[in-house]
C-alpha cells in the first residue's frame, strides 16, 4: 500500500520529538497555571438547578440555601456528667460567638426572661395585653392580687426580679411568645437531655454551600479541640449543612481511594498491552491536555466552575482516553506513527466531531451547571482528539510489534465475523429490552433530592431526634406571606395568626413563628400605645389598686416610669427591630425580593400537615403553605425534562453529523441501530437493577453512548479494511472497553449512591455498546484480499 | 504517701466526709412509707412586702418522685409535681402545667422535700452538699446547692428535726428573702400576728 512510509532518519526525528514534547509540556504548564490562578471553584449546588421563574420560586430557592432550616447546625456534647457538659457547653458557646461565623449560638443559657434590653421599653407595644385590657384600677388590682399569690407559690423566685417594673408580667408574656415552646430541660443553666448538652447554631454561611459549611464545621471542631477537658466528652454534630460536609468528604475520600485502585490497574493493563513504558506515558498527554484545556475554557468563559461540573466533566473525558489508545493500537511495525495517524484521521475526526457537537445541545438547557459541563467536555474532547491526531504521532516510538498480531485476537475476529444470525439476535434483544422497559414496575424517575445528596441514614435519624428536642424549625414545611411592603406583610401576618392558634392548642404542630410574632404591625402598636394611661391616671389607678395590699410603698415606681416612657416612644419599625440582638430572628422571616416583600412562617413539630394546609386555606390567600419537599421534587422533575430535551437535541445533532460523515445510508443505519440497541439494553438493565433513575444515571448513559458511538464507527471502518487492520481495530476497541470497564467497574462497587450510579451505568452501558457494535457493525464478510 | 495522695481529691470534694456520712445516715432514718402526709405552715419574708406571707396546708409525698403541696389558707392552691413536670391549680383558674427544667432551683427545692419525706439520702446528696450538726434529740441538716444555676438563687437550706421527725425547713435566698416551712409537730403551730425571722428561728430550734 502507498501509505507504508517508513520512519525518517532516527536522530532528526528524536530531536524534533524532544522539542515538540517540551513545547507541549510548556503549553500544558501555562494552561494549568492560568486555570489555577483564574478558575474559582464554587460548590453552590443551586448552579445545578434550573433558573427560577416566579418570585415565589426565587424565594424558595433562597430559602433552600439560606433559610433558617438549612443553616441550622445541631450540636450535642455527650457526657453523663451534667456539670461538665454545662461547663463545656458555655465555653464552646463563647468561642463560637467570638468566631463570628454564626448568627446565633443558643445553648439554653442567658435567662429566657431576659429580653434584649433595647426591646424592654417596647414591651407594652409588643405584647398583646392592651388589645383587651386597660391599665385601670380594677385590672391592676386583679393583677397585683395574683402577684401576691405568685409570691407565695413555688415559682416565686423567677418573678421577683421583674415585679417592680413589670407587675403585669409583659416581659414574661413576650419571652413565652418568642422562646422555643419545646426547648429541652435546663441543667446547670444549659440545655441538657439524654446525657448530652445541646446547642442550636445558625451559620452565617448558606446551607447549600458545602465549602462554607465545611469552614463553619472546622471552626466548631477547632473551638472544641481548644477547650480544656474536651477529651472527657464527645461532641456530636448534625444538621443539613453538616450532611453536605460529610457527604462531600465521604465522596471525595471514596473516589480518591477507588481512583488510585482503578488508575493502577489501568496502567498495568496498558503496559501489558503495549509493552512500552514510554508509549503509555505519552498516551497520558492528550488526556491531560483535555482536562487543562477544559478548565481553561471554563475559566475564560464562566470565570469559574462548579465542583460537580469538574467531577462529571472528568468522568465524561473518559471518552477522550480512547483517542491515544486507538493510535497506539493502530501503529504498524516500522511505520512512522504520523502515517498511522493519517490513516486513522477521518474516523477519528468523525468520532470526535460527532461527540463534541452533540454536547452543544446542553447549551439550550438553561442550567448553568449543565452549560459548564457541556463546554468543558466539548473543548476537552477536541483537545484530546486534535493532539492525538497531530502532536502525539511526532513523539511516539516506532512500533516494533503489531498490537493486532495475536492468535487469540484472530480467533475472536473470525468467530465474530462468522456469528450466525447476528441481526436476528439483535432484534430479539431489542424486543426483550422494550418488553422490560414497558413492564418494569415502579416509577421511572427518582425525584427525591435526598437521593442526589445521600446522607448516611443513622445521621438523618439522629437529626430528627435532636431537631425535635431543640424545637428547631422544620425544614420541610413553610408558610409564605406576600405584600407590597414590610408593613403590609406584618399586617397580613397579624391577621392570619389567630387562624393557626387552635392548631398549636390541639398539638397539630408544636411551634409557629410568624413575622408578627416578633413585631406587630405599626397600626397595632399605635393602638396599644394610645391605650396607655398618662402618668397621673396611672398613679391614681395604682394607688387605688394597692389599697390594703402589703406591697412596700413606692415599690412600683419603675412601672409608672416605664409606662410613661412607652407612651412617647417612636413606633418600632422592622429596621429598628433588626438592629437589636433579636433582629436576626425577624430578618430571617421578613425578606425583600425584587421589590416584593415576603414573610415566612416557620413551623416546627408538624404532626398533622393536612390540618396545617386547611388552616392556610382558611386565610383566603393571605398565607400559603409550601411543602419544600414537593417543591424541590417538581424542580428536579423540570430539571430532568431539560436534560431529556438536551439529550434529544444531542441525538439529533449526532445523527446529522454521523450521516454527513459516513454519507452511506447503510453505514449510517448500522451505526445508529447499534447505538439505539445499546441504549435500550442499558436502560432495561438499569431498570431491572436499580429501579428509579436519577440525574447521575443520565449523565453516565451519555458517557456510555459517546463511547459506544466510537466502537460502532471503528467497527464500521473495519468493514472495508484488510485482515490485519481489522485485528488492530478489535485490539484497540477491546482495550478501550477493558480500561473503561476497569475504571468504572470499581465505582460500581462503591457504597455511595452517586459513585455506584455512575459506575454501574457506565459498566452496563459499555457492555451493551460492545455487544451491539459486535452484532450490528462488525463485518460479516471475510476481509477483502490485499 | 500514696495512700495519702489518693484520698486528697475526695477530701477536696467533700470537706467533711465523716459529717456527710452522718448526714446521709440521718436522712435515711427519715424514710416513711408512701403516702407520707404532713401538715405544714409556710412563712415567707419577702423584701417587697411589708409583712410576711403565711400559707397553711398539707404536703404529701405520693411515692416515687411525686409530691403534692396543697395550700388551704389564705386561698386554695394545689401544686402537683411528677418528675420534671409541675401542675399548678389555683382557685378556679385552669390548671397550669410547666416544666421544672426551666426553673432548676425549684426542681431542686421540691426534690429535697421528696428526698426528705422518703428518706432518699442519695438523691439529696446528688443536688446538695450535706452537713449534719447537733444530737439525736435536736439535729440540724445543712444543704448547700451543687448546681451553679441553683446556687445563684438559693444560698442555703437548713432542716431542723428531732429523732425521726422533721420540724422545720429554712430556705435563704441570695436576694435576702427567707422562707420557713414548719412541718410535723410544728405544722399547725400558732404564730404571732406579725411573725419575725428571729422568732421563727427560735421556734425551729425547738427551744
Amino acid at each position: 500500500m502507498n501509505n507504508e512510509i517508513h520512519a525518517p532518519d532516527p536522530p532528526r526525528r528524536a530531536a524534533r520529538g524532544v522539542i515538540v514534547l517540551l513545547l507541549w509540556l510548556l503549553a500544558l504548564g501555562a494552561l494549568g497555571a492560568y486555570s489555577a490562578w483564574q478558575l474559582r471553584i464554587s460548590s453552590d449546588l443551586r448552579a445545578f438547578l434550573p433558573a427560577p421563574r416566579t418570585s415565589l420560586q426565587h424565594l424558595l430557592l433562597r430559602e433552600l440555601g439560606q433559610g433558617a432550616g438549612a443553616r441550622t447546625l445541631l450540636l450535642a456534647i455527650r457526657t453523663p456528667d451534667a456539670e461538665r457538659a454545662a461547663t463545656l457547653s458555655s465555653a464552646l458557646r463563647a468561642r463560637l460567638i467570638a468566631s463570628g461565623q454564626f448568627n446565633t449560638v443558643q445553648n439554653g443559657s442567658g435567662d429566657l426572661q431576659q429580653i434584649a434590653p433595647a426591646l424592654l421599653p417596647y414591651r407594652y407595644l409588643l405584647a398583646p395585653t392592651l388589645d383587651h385590657q386597660r391599665f385601670d384600677a380594677a385590672y391592676l388590682r386583679s393583677e397585683l392580687e395574683q402577684r401576691l399569690d405568685d409570691l407565695g407559690a413555688p415559682g416565686a423566685s423567677v418573678l421577683k426580679p421583674l415585679l417592680p417594673s413589670d407587675p403585669t408580667l409583659e416581659t414574661l408574656k413576650l419571652a413565652e411568645r418568642w422562646a422555643p415552646r419545646h426547648a429541652p430541660p435546663l441543667r446547670h443553666g444549659v440545655w441538657y437531655a439524654d446525657s448530652a448538652a445541646l446547642l442550636l447554631l445558625e451559620t452565617r454561611a448558606a446551607g447549600f454551600d458545602p465549602d462554607a459549611q465545611a469552614r463553619a464545621v472546622r471552626v466548631i471542631e477547632q473551638a472544641w479541640a481548644g477547650l480544656p477537658q474536651h477529651a472527657q466528652a464527645h461532641l456530636e454534630l448534625n444538621g443539613p449543612g453538616y450532611f453536605g460536609v460529610v457527604v462531600q468528604a465521604l465522596t471525595r475520600h471514596t473516589a480518591e481511594h477507588l481512583g488510585w485502585a482503578a488508575g493502577g490497574g489501568l496502567v498495568l493493563l496498558l503496559l501489558l498491552a503495549y509493552r512500552s513504558v514510554r508509549a503509555v506515558l505519552l498516551a497520558a498527554l492528550p488526556l491531560l491536555s483535555a482536562a487543562l484545556v477544559g478548565t481553561t475554557v471554563l475559566a475564560l468563559v464562566f470565570g469559574g466552575a462548579h465542583g460537580l461540573t469538574l467531577a462529571f466533566g472528568i468522568t465524561l473525558l473518559g471518552v477522550a482516553q480512547e483517542y491515544p489508545l486507538r493510535l497506539l493500537s493502530h501503529r504498524r511495525i516500522g511505520e512512522d506513527p504520523r502515517a498511522s495517524a493519517r490513516a486513522l484521521g477521518p474516523v477519528l475526526l468523525l468520532a470526535m466531531a460527532s461527540t463534541a457537537i452533540a454536547y452543544l445541545a446542553f447549551f439550550a438547557s438553561g442550567v448553568a451547571g449543565l452549560q459548564q459541563l457541556a463546554l468543558f467536555t466539548l473543548s476537552g474532547i477536541l483537545a484530546a482528539g486534535l493532539s492525538t491526531r497531530y502532536l502525539l504521532p511526532m513523539l511516539l516510538p516506532v512500533a516494533r510489534r503489531d498490537a493486532g498480531a495475536q492468535r487469540w485476537l484472530a480467533a475472536l475476529a473470525r468467530g465474530l465475523t462468522r456469528l450466525p444470525r447476528a441481526r436476528v439476535f439483535a432484534v430479539l434483544l431489542a424486543l426483550a429490552a422494550v418488553f422490560v422497559l414497558l413492564l418494569a414496575p415502579g416509577p421511572w424517575w427518582q425525584n427525591n433530592l435526598a437521593a442526589l445528596t445521600p446522607v448516611p441514614l443513622p445521621l438523618l435519624q439522629r437529626e430528627g431526634v435532636l431537631r425535635k428536642a431543640l424545637g428547631a424549625p422544620d425544614v420541610r414545611y413553610l408558610l409564605v406571606l406576600e405584600g407590597d411592603s414590610a408593613e403590609q406583610v406584618l399586617r397580613h401576618s397579624a391577621a392570619a395568626a389567630p387562624t393557626f392558634a387552635p392548631l398549636l392548642a390541639q398539638g397539630a404542630l408544636d411551634t409557629l413563628m410568624l413575622p408578627s410574632t416578633y413585631l406587630p404591625p405599626l397600626a397595632v402598636q399605635r393602638a396599644r400605645q394610645a391605650r396607655l394611661p398618662d402618668r397621673a391616671q396611672l398613679q391614681t389607678a395604682l394607688d387605688q389598686a394597692l389599697r390594703g395590699l402589703p406591697y412596700r410603698a413606692g415599690l412600683f415606681a419603675p412601672f409608672v416610669r416605664d409606662v410613661e416612657i412607652a407612651r412617647t416612644l417612636p413606633l418600632l419599625t422592622p429596621q429598628a427591630f433588626e438592629r437589636t440582638p433579636l433582629g436576626g430572628l425577624l430578618r430571617a422571616l421578613l425578606i425583600e425580593r425584587h421589590g416584593r416583600w415576603f414573610g415566612l412562617g416557620l413551623v416546627g413539630g408538624v404532626r398533622d400537615p393536612a390540618a396545617l394546609a386547611r388552616a392556610a386555606q382558611a386565610t383566603h390567600g393571605l398565607v400559603r403553605l409550601v411543602d419544600l419537599k414537593t417543591e424541590t421534587e417538581s424542580w428536579v422533575a423540570s430539571y430532568r425534562q431539560r436534560i431529556l430535551a438536551a439529550l434529544g437535541g444531542a441525538a439529533l445533532l449526532l445523527i446529522t453529523v454521523v450521516t454527513l460523515g459516513l454519507r452511506r445510508w447503510r453505514a449510517v443505519l448500522r451505526v445508529l441501530a447499534a447505538l439505539a440497541l445499546a441504549l435500550l439494553l442499558a436502560l432495561a438493565a438499569l431498570r431491572l437493577l436499580v429501579g428509579a433513575l436519577n440525574l447521575f444515571h443520565l449523565v453516565a448513559l451519555l458517557l456510555a453512548a459517546g463511547l459506544g458511538l466510537h466502537y460502532a464507527l471503528f467497527f464500521e471502518r473495519a468493514r472495508h479494511a484488510a485482515a490485519d487492520e481489522r485485528l488492530r481495530t478489535l485490539h484497540a476497541t477491546l482495550l478501550c472497553a477493558a480500561s473503561t470497564l476497569l475504571a468504572f467497574g470499581v465505582y460500581a462497587l462503591a457504597s455511595l449512591p452517586v459513585l455506584r450510579a455512575l459506575g454501574l451505568t457506565v459498566t452496563l452501558g459499555i457492555a451493551a455498546n460492545l455487544l451491539a457494535a459486535a452484532l450490528l457493525t462488525w463485518p460479516r464478510a471475510t476481509p477483502p484480499a490485499c | 504517701m500514696c495512700l495519702l495522695l489518693a484520698t486528697l481529691p475526695a477530701l477536696a470534694a467533700e470537706s467533711d466526709p465523716a459529717g456527710a456520712a452522718r448526714a446521709m445516715a440521718l436522712v435515711r432514718t427519715l424514710a416513711r412509707p408512701a403516702p407520707a402526709r404532713t401538715a405544714y405552715t409556710e412563712v415567707r419574708f419577702v423584701g417587697m412586702l411589708d409583712r410576711a406571707l403565711v400559707l397553711r396546708g398539707e404536703m404529701t409525698w405520693l411515692g416515687g418522685s411525686r409530691l403534692q403541696r396543697s395550700v388551704v389558707t389564705p386561698y386554695p392552691e394545689t401544686t402537683t409535681i411528677d418528675g420534671d413536670t409541675a401542675t399548678l391549680q389555683h382557685g378556679q383558674r385552669a390548671p397550669q402545667k410547666f416544666s421544672l427544667g426551666r426553673a432548676p432551683e425549684l426542681k431542686d427545692l421540691l426534690g429535697s422535700f421528696v428526698a426528705l419525706l422518703s428518706g432518699d439520702a442519695l438523691a439529696l446528696a446528688r443536688d446538695f452538699t450535706l452537713h449534719a450538726y447537733g444530737d439525736q434529740a435536736a439535729w440540724t441538716l445543712d444543704l448547700v446547692p451543687r448546681d451553679a444555676a441553683v446556687a445563684r438563687r438559693i444560698r442555703d437550706v437548713s432542716v431542723d428535726g428531732s429523732g425521726k421527725t422533721l420540724r422545720c425547713m429554712r430556705v435563704d435566698e441570695t436576694d435576702g428573702d427567707t422562707t420557713f416551712t414548719l412541718l410535723g409537730p410544728l405544722g399547725d403551730a400558732k404564730l404571732p400576728d406579725a411573725p419575725t425571722p428571729a422568732g421563727l428561728a427560735t421556734l425551729c430550734a425547738g427551744a
